[in-house]
Parts: structure tokens; sequence; C-alpha cells
């Protein structure tokens, strides 16, 4: 009775957040729902047969939407919190809206009709969201240094991931990034399965991947990596003595350890084979903002230290003469009320990485509610302070950018100027609605 | 010239962006041709050897997370990189330090269980561990103008009879949130809670311990070249109107 109350509340006000047009409602109707039933989560996830919960500070989203891709491929109707909102206000709001409330409500509560459950959860939300959830399997991607106003410190996460690992079922399957030391010592947090993945030679040392031969021990192992710039990666998989070939439509070695988790995941929820899921991952499109292709450049999304060093690594030898660069920091909840981290994010990398060698003339367009600090941070940097353009009015900004723009505009904003972003290009007519893209 | 920054336990005590102070001095002193050389000071290393040319004429130290902290507390007591930090402080070396760092070179720091970390005492200081997150940006009114930055600490410091504040918090909560203080100031040494990084927003303060640094090192009065801080002080002007 009072779980179908709640579905019925988060329904009318998610109708209401739709018929207003006052955004995508992925939070709003969990949050009130969940007041009424405090256990709808639980609730409902139970409808699901497999439940899978993806952790980590970076590469959630990419990960979960590969996850569904080859889950949808092969039959399984798919439920996941798919806008990025990753507490637990989200995964109802989620549940809310993909059950339906027939005639007998009063005594079960709706129908759910999913096979799969897909559950990105961000680093605080994992401990308190994941008991409830029961997973079948569990996927941490790695642990950096995030929004420390939120999260806490890194050694304070680890060890809180250990004491949910300690409560779950042996019966769950976990997975661990085996490059990463966090998460890798995870594996003694828990008494049933553990299946490592990784990159052949690679280990996180401090936040950045270091290149360095090892006798590491990895169950899903990608080898022989070629990187072809923007356009992606190939390498072999190995496992269980067989190799595989994959190719990824997405740039930077960052993104082949979500392919990885993916694929490991993938191999554990169905029998579809490797090969299968290589050709599927050719068609893959990443969510909006994270590296997204526009017809005028590109979005990479930067959140974090570590994620933006991955982006600026991996775009910087693919900036030509022509191209310029956006770049946007907001200091909302959402990105951490903190901007501390631009220090901590290796902007260096930019300029030293450019293909145009010390090229100090880049022309770089600086946005956000925090516009001088990132200015002042790529000054500092070593970019020549003439060449930064400030502007703290995205909208203005992304006209000042385009305006005359010969080559590729690279931008990369932070969370919640990615979304503004996708509103002002949704509201030109360059792109639809981030919330209407599946 | 040449200035040699000893940044302390750079390798573990620098999260919250703490890094960006290093950046600022380093930048703001090679813009004006001098020379720089960053050495990181760690668990077992000496402060420096017999060769004078890399005695550090600046120290920086960050904040940790509570393990490394904990190690920080032990080498800094029981080697004698402490007293010789002291030492320098009394000829005049300037030193800044942040939340973290700044509690360990006060008298002690008394975690919520088991025993008190010794701290060098370098500040009339001691900090007592809360469960009050005091988290927000921050502004204060100082020696050197107002000063704007990030605090995110649940420590409280508490300055002993005599002791100089560094500033009077003007918005955010500073060494204990009750009596307005924020940091500590002895000799040409500052403690605070100032994340942000503090240098860059704040170019003022850079320039004052680098110029410090150099007439310690020099024995002359020093008056360093103007640079064109339009961005720097525009950041420090937006954030005081953002937040003050």
């Amino acid at each position: 009775m009072r779980l179908s109350a709640a579905i019925l509340l988060g329904k009318i006000i998610a109708k209401i957040i739709h018929l207003l047009k006052i955004g995508g409602g992925s939070a709003a109707p969990g949050l009130f729902a969940l007041k009424l039933d405090p256990d709808l989560v639980i609730k409902l996830s139970a409808k699901i047969p497999q439940n899978i919960i993806i952790t980590g500070t970076n590469g959630k989203t990419t990960t979960a939407r590969m996850i569904a891709l080859f889950a949808k491929a092969n039959g399984l109707k798919v439920i996941r919190n798919h806008t990025g909102s990753n507490l637990e206000r989200g995964i109802a709001s989620t549940l809310i809206h993909h059950t339906s409330l027939g005639l007998n409500v009063i005594n079960t509560g709706g129908w759910l009709d999913r096979n799969l459950g897909v559950w990105e959860l961000d680093e605080a939300a994992f401990n308190s969201v994941t008991p409830k959830i029961k997973p079948n399997i569990v996927v941490f991607l790695n642990v950096f240094r995030d929004q420390l106003d939120r999260y806490g410190e890194v050694d304070s996460v680890v060890k809180k991931w250990c004491n949910t690992l300690k409560s779950l079922t042996p019966q769950t399957v976990v997975l661990l990034n085996g490059d990463d030391a966090n998460t890798a010592k995870l594996a003694h947090c828990f008494e049933g399965k553990v299946v490592t993945f990784g990159v052949k030679d690679y280990k996180l040392v401090g936040e950045s991947l270091e290149k360095k031969p090892s006798n590491k021990k990895l169950d899903f192992e990608a080898k022989n990596v070629i990187l072809n710039g923007l356009k992606g990666s190939t390498f072999q998989l190995s496992f269980n003595h067989k190799s595989h070939t994959i190719h990824l439509p997405l740039p930077g070695i960052y993104h082949i350890y979500d392919a990885l988790a993916a694929i490991t995941c993938a191999t554990h929820f169905s029998d579809i084979p490797i090969n299968r899921l290589s050709d599927y991952l050719i068609n893959f499109q990443p969510a909006f903002g994270r590296v997204e292709k526009l017809p005028f450049g590109f979005i990479f999304l930067i959140k974090n230290p570590a994620g933006a060093t991955q982006v600026f690594e991996t775009i910087a030898p693919q900036i030509k003469p022509n191209d310029r660069l956006l770049l946007a920091l907001n200091d909302n909840l959402a990105d951490g009320t903190d901007v501390s981290w631009i220090w901590d994010a290796n902007f260096e990398v930019l300029l030293q990485n450019l293909s145009r060698a010390k090229s100090r003339d880049l022309s770089l367009y600086v946005s956000g509610t925090r516009t001088y600090d990132l200015a002042n941070r790529l000054k500092y940097a070593g970019f020549d302070s003439h060449n930064i353009m400030v502007e703290s009015d995205l909208k203005k900004a992304l006209r000042q950018a385009r305006d005359g723009l010969k080559g590729k505009l690279f931008i990369l904003p932070t969370y919640t100027a990615m979304l503004e972003l996708q509103g002002i290009l949704a509201h030109s007519g360059l792109k639809k609605h981030y919330w209407e893209e599946s | 010239m040449k200035l040699v920054i000893g940044y302390l336990y750079g390798d573990l005590m620098n999260i919250y962006g703490d890094t960006g102070n290093i950046i600022a001095l380093k930048k703001r002193a090679q813009w004006r041709g001098i020379e720089v050389v960053v050495k990181n000071i760690s668990l077992g290393d000496k402060l420096y050897t017999s060769d004078v040319s890399s005695k550090p004429d600046i120290y920086f130290f960050g904040g940790g997370q509570d393990q490394q902290q904990e190690l920080v507390s032990r080498d800094l007591v029981l080697s004698i990189k402490g007293k010789v930090i002291k030492q320098e402080v009394e000829k005049g070396v300037p030193l800044l330090s942040v939340c973290g760092g700044y509690q360990l070179l006060g008298e002690y720091y008394k975690p919520h269980k088991g025993p008190k970390l010794p701290g060098i005492g370098l500040f009339p200081t001691y900090t007592v561990a809360s469960f009050d997150r005091m988290i927000g940006n921050i502004v204060i009114e100082s020696q050197f103008g107002k000063l704007v930055g990030f605090e995110n600490h649940s420590g409280k410091t508490h300055l002993k009879k005599g002791a100089l504040p560094f500033g009077m918090v003007l918005k955010g909560f500073g060494n204990n949130g009750a009596d307005k203080t924020e940091g500590c100031m002895y000799k040409n040494a500052i403690g605070c809670y100032m994340h942000g990084s503090l240098l860059p927003k704040n170019p003022k303060l850079a320039d004052w311990l680098l110029r410090k640094a150099l007439e310690t090192k020099y024995g002359k009065e020093i008056e360093l070249e103007s640079l064109d801080d339009s961005l720097e002080l525009q950041a420090h002007q937006k954030a005081l109107a953002r937040f003050s």
C-alpha cells in the first residue's frame, strides 16, 4: 500500500515536471517517493532478476552504457539510471518510471518488466544503496581524488567500500580494476568470487597511468594496445588463455578500462561470445558530453584531476593549428564547490603535448562560474595570457569560440557546465535535449 | 638570483590542490628571471646536506590524509627536521603551511581516538578533532589585505596566549569557527586553513613570501619587479564579490 502510494506520487511529480518542461525529472520523483516509502528501492529492485552495480570515480556512465548495449543486443530488457543521476533518488526515479501500476497495485506494488538492472552509484551512495539492491555483480572502476568536499579522502572512500563488500552475500561476483592499487586491494574484503581486469604493463601511479613491465596477474587483460588518436584504440583481450581483437571507438587508454569492465561484466550475466561483444562495441556511442562529437568539434567532460589529465593527454596531440579550446569551470554542488582540484590537474600537459610544439598561441576560451580561477590555472600552466579569452556567460563564450572558427572546437566543461552546454546546443538546434537521448 | 623551494612531504601531503601554491611561487619567481628549484623533502630525507646551494630558501607544507599525517608527524618530531625548520624560521626563512601542515607545526593534534600527535611547536597553537566539518569558501582580513580561499577541515585549532592570528574571518569558519581568528603567524612563517589554491588568487601574499625568502638569503632589501596581475586580481575580486 505504502509502496503503491509512493510510486503514484513519484509518477505524478514526473508528469508535472514533464508538462512544465522543467528538466528530465531524474531526481525529484524519487526524492519525494522515498519520503513516503524509504524501502522503495529495496522492494522494486527485488522485482528485477539480475542487478549490476558500477562505482568508481571515473567511467561509470560509459561502462554502464556499454553493459546496456551488450545486454540489449542479447535480447535483455535493461533498466538503468542513465542521466548520470547516481544517488538513491535517481535510482528510485528510474524504478518508478518503469513500474506499471495495474488494477491490483495495492497488493503487488506494481509491475516491473525488466531482466537486468544496471546501476551506477557514486562513491558515497554506493555504501548506502548497494545493500538495498543486493546486486549479482559489483564493478569497481577506479578511485581518484574527486570532490573532497563531498566524498572525503581516498583512503576513507576505500575503507567504506571494504566494509560494504563485507556485508554482501558471497554469491555476488566482484569485478575489480587490477591496475588501481586502491581497487585491487578490495579483493581482501570479499569472501566470494573476485575477477580482475586491466591493461598489460600499465599501472596507476598516483593519478596517472604509467607504462612499466610487470608480472601482475589479471583475469581479463588488454595487450598490444594501439591508440589511434581521437578515433579510438585496438587491443587484444586475453582471458582463459584465449585472445580476441577488440576495436574501441573511444579515444584514450582510460576508455579501455571501461570497455574491459563492461566485457568482463557481460561474460558474467550472459553467455554472449566475446567476438560478438566486440562487434557491438564498434557502434558504441558514449553518453552526452563524455566524449561527444559535434558538427564543429568535440565535448570532453572534465570533473576531477585524474579524469581531466587523461582528457588533456588524449586530445593535446590531436589539436591542429586552426583548432580552439573552450573550457568551462563551474562550482555548483554537482561539480564540487571546491575548485582547488584544477591545481592538481595537469594542464601543463595540454601545452607540452600539443602537436605544434610549444605553441603558446592556441586560442583558449574560458567560461563558467569560476572563469577567472580557470584562466589563472591556464596562465600558470604556461599559456600566454593574451590568448586567454574570458567570458563567464557560457552561451556568449561558445558564440565567441565558434565565431570565425576554421578548425575544430574542443569543449572541456565540468558537469553542470556540460548540462548547460547541452541546453544551449539543443536550443540552437544543434542537438536534442540530453534527457531525450537513449 | 636563485631560489630553492622546500616542498615538505610533497609526495604525502598534497591534497586539495595545494600544489598550486608551489606552481605560483615557482612561476612568479621565474617570470622575474629568478632561477627556481623545487625540492621534495619526504620521510627520512634531510632538509639539506652540506651542499649549501641545496638549502631551501622557502618552505611549503600542505595537507594530507589521516594516515599520511601520522607518518609525517612521527618523522617531523623524531628526526631533527622539526628542530631545523624552527631554527630556519628564527633566521627569517619564510614558510607557508596549510591545513594538515599547519596543524603539525603547532604543539599537538588530538584525534578523536588515540593519543595526541605531537607537533613541533613552531606555532603556539593546538588542534583538537571535532565532529563539525568546516567547509566552504573563506574570506579573511589580514596584513596583506583581504584574502580568499576554500577551507575543509574538522580539526579545531586554538591559539595560545600571545599567538598572532594570520587574519580575522570575514566569511567562513577559520581556526575553530568560534573566535573569528584564522591561521597563525610567527616571524615569516604562516599557518592557515586556506586552500583554493591560496597563492595564485592572492598574488600579494605570494610576492611577500618570495621577497622575504630573497631578503633572508641575500641579506639585503629587495624590491620585486612588478608583474601583470590582471587575471589574478580579477579572480581575487570575483571571489570577494561572490563570497563576502
